[in-house]
C-alpha cells in the first residue's frame, strides 16, 4: 500500500489521538538514559537515541503476575483446603512506540517460542495480540551494529505493525500489517509522494555506513564442532563477568523464573526474567550443575542464538544484531568476535 | 615511554606465570577491553591509557590457583590489596606490575556530551583536553568533565603495593577534595533523596553487573542476593527490591570498598549506585580512621573493636 | 494503650535476650505503662543483628526501628555488642544517604534491672515515631499493570503519585 508521511510536529497529535483507545509505551529519557515508560501527555518522547532498554518488555514484561490467590480457610472446616485463584489477563490494547527494527524483529523470535502451535502462552499470546508496534528505521548505525550481518537491515519490518522512516521534516509512514493500517488512519497523514524517495536514500546511506557484514555462515556447524573444546570456550570467557546485563537487554532472549511471593494466606505467582549467564540457571536441587563454570554458559548462549535455536527453527538466528550485549558489556565481550573466532578455530579443527 | 617499559618487564617475567592480565583496543575507537596475555604476541596488544577503564583485579579470585600477573591503576591496586589482606588470593601467585596513572574516561558522563559515540575512531589525550576523531570531524573535551569523579579526588595515582614499576611515579593532588556528585547529592533534603532512589530503582534491571563487576564480591555464585533460602529479596524488579540490593551490596562491602567505581561504570542503565558506596566509604575513614585496601596487614574495621571507640558517643 | 490518640504505627524492637529482653520484661512485670506500638523480636545477642534487618524492616513499611542489647562491657557473649555497636553506628550514619530519616531508627543499651529505663526509651521513642508521622513507603510496583496505575496516579495529580508520601487513614 502506498507510504504515508507525518510531520514531526504532528507525532505528539497522533499520539494523543491513538491514546483514546490505547496504553502507549514510548522512549523517554530519564536522568540521561532513554527508557520506555507508559506515556502521558507532556511526556516528552525521545525518538533520535536508541533506548537501551529492548521491546521485548511489551510483551515479555520483566515482572509479570501470572495469578493471584488467596487460602479460603474456615475454622468450621479446618481440614478444607481451597484456593481462590484469579488469573490476570494482560488484554490492554497498547500501541509500543519508537523501537527499531532490530529490536521488534527480536518479537518473531518469541513467538516462535511461545506461540507455535502445539505450544500457547496465555500471557504472552494475550499480550503480543493486544499490542502493535510502530517501528522507527534506523539511520545512524553504530560501530557495534551488526543486523545486516544475521539477515536483517535498518528497515526491516519484521514484527512491525507500522515502520516510519524518518526524512526531513518528518516521516514516512509504512502500514505492515491490518492493525497498522488502522493506526495510520487520521488525517494527520497525507500521502507521501516525493518523500518516498527521500526515505529509500535515508536507508541505503545507514546500510552503507553499516559496511561490510560479517560473515556467520557455518556458525551453526562451528560452534557443534566446538561443543567439548573447552579450552577454547575457557580463553573466550575469561573476560566475562558472568552478570546478565547481555541477556537482559537483548531483544531476543526469552528464559524466565516463576516464583510464588506470598504472605500469609494469599500471595501471587510471577513471571521473572532468568539469565543463562549465572550459576543457578542450570543448579539442580542435587547440587550438581551441568554448567559449571562461565565458559560453559558462555558456550551455551553463543550456542542457543547461534546453533540450537536455528537448528529447531529453518535456519533462523536468534540474534537481532543490535549490538547492545557488546555495548554495554562492563567487560566488552564481543558476540561476533567469538562466532568467527570459533569458525576458524573449527575449520583449524578440520 | 610506561607502555614499552611495562611490556619488557611482562615479557621478561610471562615464563613464569601463567598469564598476565592488561588490556587492549575494543571494539571500536572509544573502548579497550581486558587482555589475558599468554604468550609474547598477546604482550604486543598491550594498551594502557585513558581507556583502560577496568578493575582487573576483579578477575584475581577466581584464578586462585594460577599463578597471574596483573596490570593495575593505582585504584585497582587497591582492590589486590584488600583482597590480599582478607586473604582471598596468594600474594605468593599474585605479580603486580604498576604504572602512574593520571586518569581515565567515564563513557557515561562522555555520553551525555557526545553524540557520536558508536562512530568514533580514536581518541587522544593531551593533558586536560581530550579529543576524539569521528565522523570525519574533531571534537575536544575538557579531560576534567568526562572523567568519572573518582579521578577528581584520586590520592592514589601510582600502585599501593607492586612487583614491578613501570615509567615515574605520578605526584599529584586531588582536582576536588569531596567527591562532586556526592557533595551535590547531599545537597537533597532527606525526603526528596528517596524520590531520587525510586526513579533511579525503577530503571534497575537487576543484572547484578554492579556486583559481579567488584573486585570485593567474592560469593558469586551464591550471593546472599539471589538465595531464595534465606529470601532476603523478593524476585520481583521493584523499586524497593531493587533499592534492598543496593542496600545489601553496599553494607556487605562496608570497610572493605575500595572505591574504584566499576559498580557504577558496569551499569548498563547507567544508575549512579557510586554514590551510595561513597557515602558508607567516607563513614568508615571518619568512624574508624580507616582506608579500605592501602595496608595489606590490615585487619578489616567491622572485624575487630575497641572497648572504647573513641569516634562512638552514646 | 497508645501514646498518642489514634493509629498506632509500626514500630519493630530487635532485643537481645539475655540484657534487653530481660529489661522489658522487667518492665513488664512492674506494670509500668508504656505505648502498644513496639513489636519485639528476640535475638541471642545484639551482636546477632546483622545491619539488613534494619533496612530491611525500614523498606517493608516500618515506622521506626529500635535496637537495643547489654551494655558495652556487659555482654553475655562477651564482644557480641562490642561489634553491633560499630555495625549498628555505621548503619546510622548511612541511613540519610538512602532516604531514610535516620532518626526512625535508634539503638541503645539497657539492662534486665533496668525496667524504668526500659519504659521511657520505648516512651519516648514512640512520641518520637508519632512526631515524624508514617514512613514514606519505597514504591513496589513491578509489573506493567502496577506502572500503568503509577503514572494514571501521577497524571491525575496525585502528588508525584509513586505512593511514597502517602497518609495512612
Amino acid at each position: 500500500m502506498a507510504r504515508k508521511y507525518i510531520a514531526e510536529t504532528d507525532i505528539t497529535a497522533w499520539l494523543k489521538e491513538l491514546s483514546g483507545d490505547n496504553l502507549i509505551i514510548a522512549p523517554v529519557v530519564e536522568t540521561g538514559t532513554v527508557v520506555y515508560r507508559p506515556y502521558t501527555s507532556g511526556s516528552e518522547v525521545e525518538l533520535v537515541n536508541r533506548p537501551v532498554s529492548s521491546p521485548k518488555e511489551a510483551v515479555f514484561p520483566q515482572t509479570e503476575l501470572l495469578f493471584t490467590y488467596k487460602q479460603d480457610k474456615t475454622p468450621e472446616d479446618p481440614g478444607r483446603t481451597k484456593v481462590d485463584m484469579k488469573e490476570a489477563t494482560p488484554d490492554r490494547a497498547t500501541v509500543f512506540f519508537g523501537p527499531r527494527p532490530c529490536g521488534t524483529r527480536g518479537i518473531t523470535m518469541f513467538d516462535k517460542v511461545y506461540n507455535c502451535g502445539k505450544q500457547q502462552d496465555t500471557y504472552y499470546v494475550t499480550r503480543r495480540e493486544n499490542t502493535a508496534f510502530v517501528t522507527i528505521a534506523c539511520t545512524r548505525p553504530d560501530a557495534t551494529c551488526f543486523c545486516h550481518s544475521v539477515n536483517s537491515g535498518p528497515a526491516d519490518p519484521d514484527g512491525s505493525d507500522v515502520l516510519l522512516v524518518p526524512v526531513q521534516g518528518g516521516y514516512v509512514a509504512e502500514a505492515i500489517t491490518d492493525k497498522g493500517t488502522e493506526l495510520l488512519a487520521y488525517d494527520l497523514f497525507s500521502d507521501a509522494g516525493k518523500r518516498e524517495q527521500e526515505a529509500n536514500a535515508v536507508i541505503d546511506k545507514a546500510r552503507e555506513m553499516l559496511g561490510d557484514p560479517h560473515d556467520f555462515t557455518d556458525a551453526e556447524s562451528s560452534l557443534y564442532k566446538l561443543f567439548d573444546d573447552m579450552e577454547f570456550w575457557d580463553e573466550q570467557a575469561a573476560k566475562c563477568i558472568n552478570c546478565g546485563a547481555c541477556t537482559y537487554l537483548c531483544p531476543t532472549c526469552h528464559c524466565f523464573n516463576i516464583t510464588d511471593q506470598t504472605a500469609g494466606l494469599s500471595g501471587r505467582r510471577i513471571r521473572t526474567w532468568d539469565n543463562c549467564m549465572s550459576y543457578e540457571f542450570t543448579l539442580e536441587g542435587s547440587g550438581h550443575n551441568p554448567r559449571p563454570t562461565k565458559a560453559h554458559r558462555l558456550k551455551n548462549r553463543l550456542g542457543h542464538k547461534f546453533a540450537y535455536y536455528p537448528e529447531n527453527n529453518e535456519g533462523l538466528v536468534a540474534c537481532c544484531g543490535c549490538g547492545r550485549c557488546i555495548e554495554r558489556c562492563p567487560s566488552g565481550v564481543d558476540i561476533r568476535a567469538i562466532v568467527l573466532a570459533a569458525k576458524e578455530r573449527s575449520d583449524v579443527q578440520e | 615511554m610506561s607502555l614499552d617499559q611495562l611490556k619488557r618487564l611482562i615479557k621478561a617475567v610471562l615464563p613464569d606465570l601463567d598469564m598476565v592480565i592488561g588490556w587492549k583496543q575494543g571494539h571500536d575507537g572509544l573502548t579497550a577491553t581486558p587482555l589475558f596475555i599468554r604468550s609474547e604476541d598477546d604482550v604486543e596488544k598491550l594498551q594502557i591509557g585513558p581507556l583502560a577503564v577496568h578493575n582487573l583485579a576483579t578477575f584475581l579470585p577466581g584464578l586462585k590457583d594460577k599463578k597471574v600477573g596483573v596490570v593495575v591503576k593505582g585504584c585497582d591496586s587497591r582492590a589486590a590489596v584488600q583482597l590480599l589482606q582478607e586473604k582471598l588470593i596468594d600474594r605468593a601467585n599474585v605479580t603486580i606490575f604498576g604504572f602512574g596513572c593520571d586518569g581515565v574516561v567515564s563513557h557515561a558522563k562522555l555520553r551525555k556530551q557526545f553524540d557520536a559515540m558508536g562512530r568514533a575512531d580514536s581518541m587522544v589525550r593531551d593533558g586536560d583536553t581530550v579529543t576524539i576523531e569521528h565522523d570525519d570531524e574533531s571534537t575536544a573535551l575538557p579531560f576534567n568533565e568526562i572523567c568519572p569523579d573518582k579521578c577528581l579526588t584520586c590520592e592514589f595515582p601510582n600502585a599501593v603495593v607492586h612487583d614491578h614499576f613501570a615509567g615515574e611515579r605520578i605526584e599529584r593532588t586531588p582536582v576536588a577534595s569531596e567527591n562532586p556528585a556526592l557533595a551535590e547529592f547531599e545537597k537533597l533534603p532527606i525526603s526528596e533523596r528517596l524520590d531520587f532512589w525510586q526513579n533511579q530503582m525503577g530503571r534497575c534491571i537487576r543484572c547484578h553487573a554492579c556486583r559481579n563487576a567488584c573486585p570485593m564480591c567474592v560469593c558469586r555464585d551464591h550471593c546472599l542476593a539471589t538465595s531464595r533460602d534465606p529470601n532476603w529479596i523478593g524476585q520481583e524488579t521493584s523499586p524497593r527490591e531493587n533499592l534492598m540490593f543496593q542496600m545489601t551490596h553496599t553494607m556487605h562491602l562496608a570497610g572493605r570498598c575500595v572505591e574504584c567505581g566499576e559498580c557504577e561504570r558496569a551499569c548498563p542503565m547507567d544508575i549512579p549506585v557510586f554514590l551510595l558506596r561513597k557515602k558508607m566509604a567516607d563513614e568508615v575513614k571518619e568512624l574508624f580512621d580507616y582506608n579500605a585496601g592501602v595496608n595489606p596487614d590490615a585487619k578489616p574495621p567491622l572485624m575487630t573493636f575497641e572497648t572504647d571507640e573513641r569516634n562512638i558517643k552514646e | 494503650m497508645s501514646a498518642v490518640h489514634g493509629r498506632e504505627l509500626r514500630i519493630i524492637g530487635f532485643l537481645c535476650n539475655w540484657c534487653s529482653y530481660g529489661g522489658a520484661d522487667t518492665a513488664g512485670v512492674s506494670r509500668f505503662e508504656q505505648p502498644t506500638d513496639l513489636r519485639i523480636v528476640r535475638v541471642p545477642c545484639s551482636g546477632r543483628i546483622d545491619p539488613l534487618f534494619i533496612v530491611r524492616s525500614f523498606l517493608n513499611g516500618a515506622d521506626g526501628v529500635l535496637v537495643s542489647g547489654c551494655h558495652p562491657g556487659d555482654c553475655h557473649y562477651s564482644e557480641g555488642n562490642f561489634y553491633a555497636r560499630r555495625r549498628l553506628e555505621l548503619l546510622k550514619r548511612f541511613l540519610p544517604i538512602s532516604g531514610i530519616e535516620p532518626d526512625r531508627f535508634k539503638y541503645t543499651w539497657v539492662s534486665a534491672s533496668e525496667g524504668a529505663k526500659w519504659q521511657e526509651t520505648v516512651t519516648n521513642f514512640t512520641t518520637h515515631i508519632h512526631s515524624l508521622g508514617p514512613a514514606p513507603t519505597v514504591l513496589n510496583a513491578s509489573t506493567p499493570e502496577d506502572w500503568a496505575k503509577v503514572a494514571q496516579n501521577a497524571a491525575n495529580g496525585a502528588g508525584c503519585g509513586c505512593g511514597c508520601h502517602k497518609e495512612r487513614a
